[in-house]
């Protein structure tokens, strides 16, 4: 009896989740110029579009695989950074996108993130790190950024990845999403 | 109303969790096996392996079997990226090391990479199972041959090391091997996958029970 009625209870909780699932929104975060609204509008429309400084956001539905998902893009410049933590609640997932070929600021694109990993809202909510710009020579290689971000061990409670990708030229994206919409199922 | 339902909420989370950790080397397996796991005991099938690329980071899944609950962290297996393992060693209830038992060329360096596992003292107590996948292939070595092979590895390791005068006396590790339980699965169709997580649920069991008395 006890059994019976606790994998309905099981069977309901699955429902409500499903129902959540239906409105995914997913937060694409990151400093300014690494290439978020060019993932954006890769994602939607599949071409690249030549794109100016977010300020504010850019808020797109991209179908993908039977599932929409509501991708925030938001701006990534210093003085609106504060502003992200606005959008934090009912997020599934976050796409962080790093310029892996600006070593200078590396370091303050790895503080961004921790800090914002520290957020009760966003515990457990799976991370999908895009090592943007592997087109340019010297863009550090994935390895090499998960290794600077020093996520091992300290994010247990969630999923991450981190993927190469190219915006420009659309290489890595449609991988990186695979993964991410299996992690935001799996959860 | 409430309490009843609150009573089963109770009920079903009281379930007691267990952290699993899969490595070994880039390509042999890892993250297709995590995600045949979650394809086997969930509803929401795991990823299929033709969309599995490297791992850089961290694959998560969660299992519930009868009153335990178990939570795997599959770990990229890339040589720069192996040394976040053993940042994972102190929280962890079992550990799965897994081999390409077709890649003969790499056994060496598994082998190698996995007595660097072995000796870490923090995991020395813990349930570890050593599963030789893809035996779908029929080019890959029987669970019986990995056993041997790692062992003649083992063998010639200690004598150039007698040869260096180096003293390897390290009884808990040869007890270790020696008792080291080899298993074999094809992540890709699923064989021999209940085994292991049969093997892994008496297993975290039988060793939190060991360190409460």
């Amino acid at each position: 009896m006890g059994l019976s009625v606790s994998s309905l209870f099981g069977s309901l909780t699955s429902l409500l989740r499903w129902s959540k699932d239906q409105d995914v929104r997913i937060l694409m975060l990151g400093l300014d110029s690494a290439g978020k609204t060019t993932i954006l509008y890769r994602l939607q429309i599949g071409e690249v579009v030549s794109t100016i400084p977010t300020i504010g956001f850019n808020v797109e539905t991209v179908q993908y695989k039977n599932i929409k998902f509501q991708v925030w893009d938001l701006g990534g410049q210093s003085s609106i950074r504060p502003y992200w933590r606005c959008y934090f609640p009912n997020t599934s997932a976050i796409i962080y996108v790093i310029d892996a070929s600006d070593h200078a600021r590396l370091t303050t694109s790895r503080t961004e993130l921790l800090t914002m990993l520290s957020e009760d809202e966003l515990k457990g909510v799976p991370l999908l790190v895009f090592a943007n710009k592997q087109d340019v020579d010297g863009a550090a290689k994935p390895e090499d950024v998960s290794d600077q971000l020093g996520l091992a061990g300290a994010e247990k409670s969630r999923p991450w990845s981190v993927r190469g990708s190219c915006a420009t030229k659309g290489e890595g994206l449609e991988e990186g999403l695979d993964w991410l919409v299996n992690a935001i199922q799996n959860k | 109303m409430y309490h009843l339902l609150k009573g089963f909420h109770e009920y079903v989370t009281r379930k007691e969790e267990f952290s699993v950790i899969i490595i070994g080397l880039d390509g042999a397996g890892k993250t297709t096996l995590l995600e045949r796991i979650k394809t086997l005991y969930n509803d929401t099938p795991g990823l299929s392996p033709d969309k599995i690329g490297p791992t850089v980071g961290q694959n998560t899944g969660k299992i519930a079997l009868p009153s335990t609950i178990l939570q795997f962290f599959d770990l990229g297996g890339q040589r720069g990226i192996r040394n976040i393992w053993p940042k994972y060693y102190d929280d962890c209830h079992a550990v799965v090391y897994v081999i390409d038992a077709e890649d003969r060329e790499r056994l060496g360096e598994g082998w190698e990479v996995f007595d660097t596992v072995l000796s870490a003292p923090q995991i020395l107590g813990l349930p570890l199972l050593l599963l030789a996948n893809k035996q779908d292939s029929s080019n890959s070595l029987s669970v019986e041959e990995i056993r041997n092979d790692y062992e003649d590895w083992y063998q010639r390791k200690i004598e150039s090391a007698r040869r260096d005068r180096q003293d390897d006396g390290d009884a808990a590790r040869r007890e270790r091997i020696a008792s080291l339980d080899v298993m074999g699965v094809s992540a890709i169709e699923g064989t021999g996958v209940r085994s292991a997580i049969d093997w892994l649920f008496l297993r975290v069991q039988n060793s939190r029970r060991d360190h409460s008395s």
